[in-house]
């Protein structure tokens, strides 16, 4: 069945890469992939996860995964990017995100002849794993990315969908905090990459009524009744002990709260839709199975 | 404009213009020297560059360093006539609602642009666009108001920029409120200023008009200078105000909106430079107004070089560092003034 789902995953590659004239979405082999600049911190978890992390020569602020990372060059913010501060590395291949900018910019690099490609992503199981073929065919090491996917990324997934056909997580209401001051909670809405992790999940996300990150009352939260609340790690620094999230007044009258049922996990690894957000969502839904 | 311009000025006044003209070709000369990407520009000359330096050079420094200069001239020349109008230190293109104006213009086609669906070209001129569409609905406003500004009242100009000020306030939080997490960066960036990803086909239109408008404005030194009397004894002289206003209102307007929609906003140039050009030489026009043009291309050109390579390969947004820079210069400036 995997080897099934891998040759699909190749005719919609190639498919995709016949209907798209744009070449910079293509998924061709490139030229010369020596030297690399990443914008976009899923890429470049991708190229680690790859083993080709040596031709990286540059990357963006939102490439902090693996800690190495922080010995490369840092080209800046993925939408706030230079030209010239790109092509003064020298890349042979640029990657990045949707989101890579400002536009102008993109043309730029475009113009100055280098191999610029930008990545779609779409925010699921299989949009990660074309993610993945599609670095990997650029790179020219399809041969190995079909490998780590068959033996890793589709076991994982296959993981996911067993507990999820065992335990019903259709019905489990789920609230994913974005940060967490006294005066405002931010949560995920609808279109938000914490609306796609929940959805990966296999679960409801509570506040699907709104788009975008937004923040939320109180009242809200008590009325829509979340059972599990997810919290990246990163705001563990005030709130860290379950039991003092418990006590507050607000989760106290909720499901989540009266359980005790409060998910920590790393914030890039949830939401950043690389090849850790699969292991991420199994290692959740793991825990919401015991 | 003509030959007297120049030869008017006090010796001491023309030191400081030929001081400042070499300091304007030695910020140039700079700006295009130094980059992230390491090159020779003397090569150029000789001809001696490959390609992708050539590219480097011609497509990405040459029109930024440029822009960097009319724009800083813009935000200069603008900030000193609108001071010499309303006779307040405080005046600057943000006062009478411009900025603000262009910023909401800016922040419509940020937010809403990807839903007004436009092809390829226009694309790039869009937020440009609507910006200078922001501070022209501000100036049509601002002319309402003030009955196609026969309402002489200083204050009541200002007054009124204000209160546009805040209704612009009010839609820029609003479309920040209903935009996504991309375009919120957008914004915010946007705010914050920067040359990046300036082309030729770009700035060719918006250099041709802030040069016109320049040498027009400039023809406006002479009446500043009577203005400062009063309205009244300036009127009695002969100076027709309205017009003036009017006149120094719309070149402001068309040089600063222009700039702001190209680059964002950019603070304390608009503010300070007119100020440091005056304790430096004294207030006449005619001086003034060159040595501002002159003083603000230099600043902007530098602090643009700052903020492309202090944290090369990434940069920093330019209007940090001109309030970076002019800030604390201008706080010493203000203490020796005092101690004096």
């Amino acid at each position: 069945m995997n080897n099934r789902k891998y040759y699909l995953y190749l005719f919609l590659l190639l498919i995709f890469n016949w209907s798209t004239s744009q070449k910079n979405n293509s998924c061709v082999k490139t030229i010369n992939p020596s030297k690399v600049v990443v914008a976009g911190g899923s890429i470049t978890e991708i190229l680690y996860f790859l083993n080709l992390e040596e031709k990286i020569v540059g990357i963006d602020v939102t490439s902090n995964f693996p800690e190495e990372t922080k010995e490369i060059q840092s080209i800046g913010y993925v939408r706030n990017l230079s030209s010239e501060g790109i092509l003064s590395l020298e890349p042979t291949l640029v990657l990045g995100e949707d989101d890579m900018g400002p536009p102008t910019t993109i043309n730029q690099i475009n113009e100055s002849g280098i191999d610029l490609r930008i990545i779609s992503e779409s925010q699921n199981i299989d949009g990660i794993i074309y993610k993945i073929m599609c670095i990997g065919s650029i790179m020219g090491k399809e041969y190995e990315t079909e490998n780590i996917i068959n033996n890793q990324i589709l076991n994982q997934a296959n993981e996911l969908k067993n507990i999820q056909k065992k335990n019903n997580l259709k019905d489990l209401n789920i609230m994913l905090v974005l940060s967490m001051q006294p005066s405002s909670i931010i949560v995920a809405g609808n279109n938000t990459s914490g609306n796609s992790f929940i959805k990966m999940l296999g679960a409801k996300n509570i506040f699907d009524s709104f788009e975008g990150w937004k923040s939320v009352s109180k009242e809200s939260i008590i009325k829509k009744n979340p059972d599990y609340i997810l919290i990246p790690e990163k705001n563990l620094h005030k709130n860290s002990e379950v039991e003092k999230l418990s006590e507050d007044l607000m989760f106290k009258n909720t499901n989540a709260g009266k359980k005790g049922n409060f998910i920590f996990e790393d914030g890039m690894a949830m939401l950043g839709f690389g090849p850790r957000t699969i292991l991420s969502a199994l290692k959740i839904a793991k825990i919401i199975n015991e | 404009m003509n030959k007297s311009y120049f030869f008017n000025l006090k010796s001491k006044q023309k030191i400081i213009i030929l001081v400042l003209i070499f300091t304007f070709l030695f910020s140039l000369i700079t700006g295009f020297w130094n980059g992230s990407y390491d090159l020779e520009i003397i090569k150029f000359f000789k001809n001696e560059l490959d390609n992708i330096q050539q590219f480097v050079l011609k497509k990405i420094r040459f029109p930024r360093v440029i822009l960097a200069a009319f724009v800083g001239s813009s935000l200069a020349l603008s900030g000193a006539c609108l001071q010499g109008l309303f006779r307040n230190p405080l005046a600057d293109p943000g006062l009478i609602g411009v900025s603000s104006g262009a910023a909401l213009g800016a922040a419509f086609s940020i937010v809403l642009g990807s839903e007004i669906i436009v092809g390829g070209y226009l694309k790039t001129f869009l937020l440009p666009l609507s910006a200078i569409l922001g501070s022209v609905v501000v100036i049509v406003l601002l002319s309402i108001i003030t009955n196609g500004f026969k309402n002489s009242n200083i204050t009541y100009i200002i007054l009124a920029g204000i209160a546009i000020n805040s209704l612009a306030g009010v839609g820029i939080g609003f479309l920040t409120y209903i935009s996504d997490d991309a375009e919120l960066r957008g914004l915010s960036f946007w705010s914050m200023g920067s040359f990046e990803g300036i082309s030729w086909n770009l700035i060719i239109p918006s250099i041709i008009m802030i040069l016109i408008t320049t040498l027009w404005t400039l023809t406006f030194a002479r009446k500043l200078d009577i203005i400062q009397l009063g309205e009244n004894d300036a009127h009695r002289l002969g100076v027709n105000i309205r017009k003036l206003k009017i006149n120094i209102i719309i070149s402001s307007s068309i040089i600063v909106g222009v700039s702001t929609s190209l680059v964002g906003m950019i603070g304390f140039v608009g503010l300070v430079v007119p100020h440091l050009v005056r304790l430096l030489g004294g207030s006449n026009h005619n001086y003034l107004l060159i040595a501002s043009i002159l003083f603000g291309s230099s600043l902007m050109i530098i602090a643009d070089l700052i903020s492309r390579t202090i944290i090369q390969p990434a940069q920093l947004p330019v209007g940090l560092i001109t309030s970076a820079i002019g800030a604390p210069f201008f706080l010493w400036l203000i203490y020796n003034m005092k101690r004096k």
